[in-house]
């Protein structure tokens, strides 16, 4: 036991110390969720790699345990949920992030055989842990006893992210003196991914050790982590892929020295360990008390620029061909005019050539950065275009203490507490000065509006004009404090064939941003503590099950909670100031699934239907508004959306060891209303500020607040009908599987700026609108309460209307007897498509208990390379402020990711 | 325990260790010494100059904003002489060529025409006292309003079109720099504008402008709080006209400032001074000073 001890001990040290020695800068969290205050908000930084929501593993339930695998090419999430709906459990911790609400699975990257053994959970069903999110859950068990005795290596080789993967894990089982060891590290690696530019580099390591004192207690500690270094994909505009001749055109790199440099760097290291406590009172009772430590560290670089040096990103819209005239309007791109027009013909193809004439022409010119800061040095300025790092910390400490009786042989309970004490600290440092040397903290967007010796231009008024050097903090320092306290308990009783379950929580909610710098722009509400929000949350869950035989299950859920709201969306301009945005309430989630689950001899399978809604819901985008040239945060609240549809997963058992399968799903998932909205700028201060949430309805005169004109909107980046029929056989040791999927009814994310209710007006289009109809069909007091916008539908400046929308001026005016009507802009659905994926394996019995596994899978075997995963609308609007439009159309021009082409996973695992 | 079951997991902490150190975001700074977007070989040898071009093309230059092609090679030269480096000229360098050859007094000794540039921040690829060779084939010249001009055809976001700039990809193939940038050379020293000269409406044309100038003169908003360009007090072409009087005899020059830039927000000197920038007309002299270096 001592060397037990010892051991522990040091494997503790050495991972502490390894934290210790790693520079605070270069690593981090959240691999995949898809949000970080400066990533996917940014939408420019939506990183393809990511995004992975669904309920793992979960064995009893052929629909959800299939679809995660089956529709992973397409970023499917399930149900359109969020990952911010579905909870992660970790030896009985739940470990999502308080501030994001999703849990990175980075976090445990590299580490299959550590997390291997884990259990899908669904909302409703009754679990030993805690209430799951209404999307489910999945708890990982990865004490040491749970390891099987020995070693395992896994070798795999495929053309993904990354291009290399080696694992080692090493477990010693009970040993006499009741002690256990499990140990696992990984590696993964590629100098360059699939996708041109980007590169991986991760380490893995998972260490483990318990201690059973007796029958009734155990004590396991696991600290594990995964420093991951790796560059990112950038989404283009069709028009880029088209120029450069791919899909998968990445603009995100560039040549430095002959050498391809990403200017997206993302570096991801979240130490945790976690120490469980297991009391197994008696048979019938046990409690299970867990508590974690976390500190992540999370950041990503990119490009920025100062003054007025031209925006180096290769496909900025200035740089493509389509921005020297109008070629989606027939009237222009036609013989005609353009032969009146040469010189616009001229420009666009050489435009045209130089894009196509050598590849770095449509990459970044880091050398031309180079030059130009050492020009402005040399000329007495500083540095204009630099590389920031953006850094999102944290330290959680977190605790989960669960009672489970079986109270008889047809019930049982648990009961517990939650805590969680979370601590964001964000900052952005410089990465690299680009050859220059000195760089002044100020905000060049204030800087333009207000003078560059300007009150306002200063981003630290304690700290004015701060020289900053390599790795300096810079730009905005705050912490963001969350706290989360939960009580619950779920109870499930079975009698005869029907069972039934309740849970139920409690909680509470503090969250309080502390400015570390006093923003120029918001002098008195920038540094220090904003004050504390809070909130009391709860909900509760019944679920019946039927089960008139041993074949047929028939069950009804039903759900409602009402939930504080995100971190990530509570403040005004997070950045900047302490403001908690306007409207901040909790979200209510209403919730009910109906559920079939049966087998006729051969065929089994699931059908469920299910219907979720979402009201008052608050959401943050954070992007660079290039309308404005400002950073912009855009706040809706009173979000409600609804998610809807039906699910299926059908298995026919041809022979003994051949099968066919059929896995899908029709949904829908929508906003329902026009959210309130709320602007920030950065680098405009509050007077300025709130001017812009201000707009006059142009026929009523009448003041109004702000709204997303957002009904219709479907959620993005996820397949709403995905389905598969899938062929599986094995013989022999060997099995073989086939699935034939197809995926459509993927939207692109729409640009909540473009509709706005006072810039949405120039994106309105005639015609109807997504659901086939007019937004606001008729004119009337509730439409005006809504936000409506009273325009013609011939786009001109709006005049007089009676109830039924009808122009009441004379007939002298020419928009007599018109509909009055705003529209949506349209959200554009992406074209559907097939995808083959092939899988074959092989499982060898060895002499001594050795085995080796081989399996080899391959993606999209047909190549198909049109297949989009997501996109997004860009912020920016069609229109001059003269009302004239411009050359570029950036409503034709969203930005999109495009699933793998073909791509193959080989892995080889030898037990020994 | 034995060393046997150790060693496994020792070799596995030591590697959580190793593991933490390997770092692939790590670059060389390139050398910059020989960095151009101009050509990098001779485009070919001066055959025309700004002069030429302006008397051959009176008829175009002395229009409002008309252009056209040039077909042929026809080379000139000339020195930066104002450029963006103070965020006041958008897209805009200014050359200026003086011909030692003519007389002093003759209109065509000094000239210079606008090249407009689409790009923003083009100070460092063309500083001033930068010469360069422009070969005018495939570009157009012209006037944008009555400015002289090297550009190409643009709508503007009025809808109207202009001699905009030129594509910046165009300068790799028609723009050559000449040696290194010299500001003491003889193009970088203003044209002293006296009154009378301003007042003089016979130098009211194409011939005498632009034209790199320093004038002087009380500015008429001046209060001591004022500053150039308010964005409060912008005009459709995001730019705030001030009044520049001389006081000998009260000619009137029109300083313009485009707002968002460091002159834009500096005060308004009160009493005389001289003021140095791109001389153009329109219903009125107007200059546009390169930087706040131009005020003394």
């Amino acid at each position: 036991m001592k060397k037990g001890v010892k051991l522990t001990a040091a494997a503790l040290l050495m991972a502490s110390g390894a934290l210790a020695q790693t520079p605070a800068d270069s690593l981090s969290v959240l691999d995949n969720a898809d949000f970080t205050f400066t990533e996917s908000q940014l939408d420019e930084d939506n990183d393809a790699a990511q995004t992975v929501s669904t309920i793992t593993g979960a064995k009893s339930d052929p629909y959800n345990s299939e679809v995660g695998y089956l529709f992973s090419a397409m970023r499917f999430k399930v149900r359109a949920y969020d990952n911010m709906y579905n909870s992660y459990y970790l030896n009985g911790l739940q470990l999502n992030d308080l501030e994001l609400g999703r849990f990175g699975y980075s976090m445990v990257g590299g580490m299959n055989d550590a997390t291997r053994n884990q259990e899908g959970l669904s909302a409703y069903d009754f679990n030993r842990v805690g209430v799951m999110g209404v999307g489910g859950g999945t708890s990982v068990n990865a004490r040491a006893s749970q390891f099987a005795q020995g070693n395992k290596l896994t070798l795999s080789g495929c053309n993904r992210n990354y291009v290399a993967r080696g694992m080692y894990t090493h477990a010693t089982g009970i040993l006499p003196s009741g002690w256990a060891f499990a140990g696992q590290v990984g590696y993964r690696w590629a100098n360059e991914g699939v996708i041109e530019g980007t590169f991986y580099n991760s380490f893995s390591y998972f260490l483990a050790a318990e201690k059973r004192f007796d029958e009734h207690h155990a004590l396991s500690l696991v600290t594990f982590g995964s420093p991951t270094e790796r560059a990112q994909q950038g989404a283009s505009t069709e028009e880029a892929y088209w120029l450069a001749n791919s899909h998968y055109y990445n603009p995100n790199w560039g040549y430095q020295n002959g050498e391809k440099r990403n200017a997206r760097v993302v570096n991801d290291f979240e130490p945790t360990a976690i120490l469980t406590w297991d009391w197994k009172i008696n048979d019938a009772k046990k409690l299970t008390t867990a508590a974690g430590f976390k500190y992540s560290m999370y950041s990503s670089t990119a490009l920025s620029w100062s003054g007025d040096a031209y925006d180096p990103r290769p496909d900025y819209y200035k740089n493509l061909p389509s921005a020297i005239f109008d070629v989606y309007d027939p009237e222009k791109n036609n013989p005609d005019y353009l032969a009146q027009n040469p010189y616009l013909l001229d420009q666009y193809n050489d435009l045209v050539d130089f894009w196509t004439s050598s590849k770095a022409n449509r990459q970044l010119n880091w050398d031309r950065m180079y030059f130009v800061n050492r020009q402005s040095e040399a000329n007495g300025g500083e540095a204009l275009y630099y590389q920031e790092r953006r850094h999102n910390d944290q330290m959680v400490f977190a605790l989960n203490s669960a009672f489970n009786q079986e109270i008889n042989r047809n019930s049982k309970l648990t009961l517990g507490l939650s805590l969680n004490a979370t601590k964001g600290m964000h900052y952005k440092t410089m990465a690299d000065l680009l050859g220059a040397h000195s760089f002044t903290d100020i905000d060049k967007f204030a800087a333009n509006d207000y003078g560059i010796g300007s009150i306002e231009a200063q981003n630290d008024l304690r700290h004015p004009n701060r020289q900053i050097g390599q790795d300096d903090k810079f730009g905005y320092n705050y912490n963001i404090f969350v706290n989360k306290a939960r009580a619950y308990g779920l109870y499930e009783l079975n009698q005869g064939p029907f069972s039934y379950r309740l849970s139920a929580y409690a909680e509470g909610t503090t969250m309080e941003r502390e400015g570390l710098m006093q923003n120029g722009r918001a002098p008195e509400n920038s540094y220090g503590k904003s004050g504390q929000a809070k909130f009391l949350g709860g909900g509760g869950r019944f679920g019946l099950t039927y089960r008139p035989s041993g074949a047929h299950i028939l069950s009804l859920n039903f759900g409602c909670q009402s939930d504080a709201p995100l971190a990530r969306n509570s403040f005004v301009a997070p950045r900047m100031q302490n403001n908690f945005v306007d409207n901040l309430t909790n979200e209510q989630v209403f919730s009910a699934e109906a559920a079939y689950q049966f087998r006729f001899g051969d065929l089994t399978g699931k059908l469920a239907g299910y219907y979720s809604r979402f009201n008052n819901g608050v959401e943050q985008t954070a992007f660079y508004n290039d309308q404005e040239e400002r950073f912009t945060y855009l706040t809706m609240s009173g979000v409600d959306r609804e998610h809807f549809g039906v699910e299926a997963a059908l298995k026919y058992q041809l022979t003994s060891n051949f099968s066919v399968s059929f896995t899908g799903t029709v949904s829908e998932a929508q906003y329902v209303n026009n959210p309130l909205a709320q602007v920030a700028y950065e680098g405009m201060n509050a007077a300025t500020l709130q001017s812009l949430n201000r707009w006059t309805n142009p026929l009523t005169g009448e003041v109004m607040p702000l709204r997303v004109i957002a009904d219709g909107m479907r959620v993005s980046g996820t397949p709403l009908t995905a389905l598969s029929l899938g062929l599986n056989y094995n013989v022999n040791g060997w099995f073989f599987e086939a699935n034939l999927n197809y995926y459509d009814r993927v939207y692109v994310d729409f640009s909540e700026y473009r509709r706005l209710s006072n810039v949405l007006p120039a994106y309105s289009s005639e015609g109807m609108d997504l659901k086939g109809n007019l937004l606001f069909p008729s004119v009337n007091a509730d439409d005006l309460a809504k936000g409506a916008i009273l325009y013609d539908n011939q786009r001109t400046i709006p005049v007089a209307f009676d109830v039924n929308g009808n122009v009441t001026e004379t007939k002298d005016n020419p928009h007599y007897g018109q509909v009055a009507a705003t529209y949506a802009a349209e959200q554009e659905k992406f074209k559907g498509g097939f995808m083959l994926d092939l899988s074959v394996g092989r499982y060898i019995r060895l002499k001594g208990g050795k085995s080796l596994s081989i399996n080899l899978q391959v993606q999209n075997a047909t190549n198909n390379r049109n297949l989009r995963t997501g996109g997004y609308e860009q912020n920016r609007d069609d229109f001059y402020n003269t009302g004239v439009a411009k050359a570029y159309r950036f409503s034709k021009n969203s930005k999109y990711y495009y699933a793998n082409a073909i791509n193959a996973f080989l892995n080889v695992g030898f037990k020994f | 325990m034995k060393l046997k079951q150790i060693f496994p997991l020792l070799a596995l902490a030591l590697s959580s260790v190793l593991g933490l150190s390997a770092c692939m975001d790590d670059y060389d700074e390139p050398n910059t010494d020989d960095f151009l977007i101009t050509s990098s070989e001779n485009i070919g040898e001066v055959n025309y100059s700004i002069a030429q071009l302006k008397q051959d093309k009176a008829s175009l230059f002395g229009q409002t904003n008309a252009f056209e092609l040039v077909n042929t090679d026809l080379i000139i030269e000339g020195v930066v002489v104002a450029n963006d480096c103070g965020g006041n000229l958008y897209q805009t360098l200014l050359l200026r060529h003086i011909d030692d050859s003519k007389p002093e007094g003759d209109p065509l000794r000094d000239q210079a025409l606008v090249l407009a540039v689409k790009h923003t921040w083009l100070t460092p690829y063309f500083p001033v006292g930068q010469r360069v060779k422009v070969n005018l084939k495939g570009l157009y010249v012209g006037c944008y309003s009555k400015l002289p001009k090297i550009g190409q055809p643009y709508y503007t976001s009025s809808g109207n079109l202009r001699l905009g700039p030129i594509l910046l990809q165009l300068c790799s193939t028609n723009v050559e720099l000449v040696g290194k940038p010299d500001p003491d050379c003889p193009e970088c020293k203003p044209v002293e504008l006296s009154p009378e000269w301003l007042r003089t409406t016979a130098y009211r044309n194409y011939l005498y402008y632009p034209q790199l100038v320093t004038v002087r003169g009380t500015l008429q908003e001046a209060d001591g709080e004022a500053i150039f360009a308010p964005e409060s007090l912008q005009d459709a072409g995001y730019g705030v006209d001030r009044t520049l009087v001389n006081s000998v005899n009260n000619t009137k020059v029109t300083i313009r400032t485009s707002t968002q830039n460091d002159i834009s927000f500096t005060v308004m000197p009160q009493g005389e001074h001289a003021f140095t920038g791109l001389l153009s007309y329109y219903s009125n002299w107007q200059v546009q000073l390169r930087s706040v270096d131009d005020i003394q």
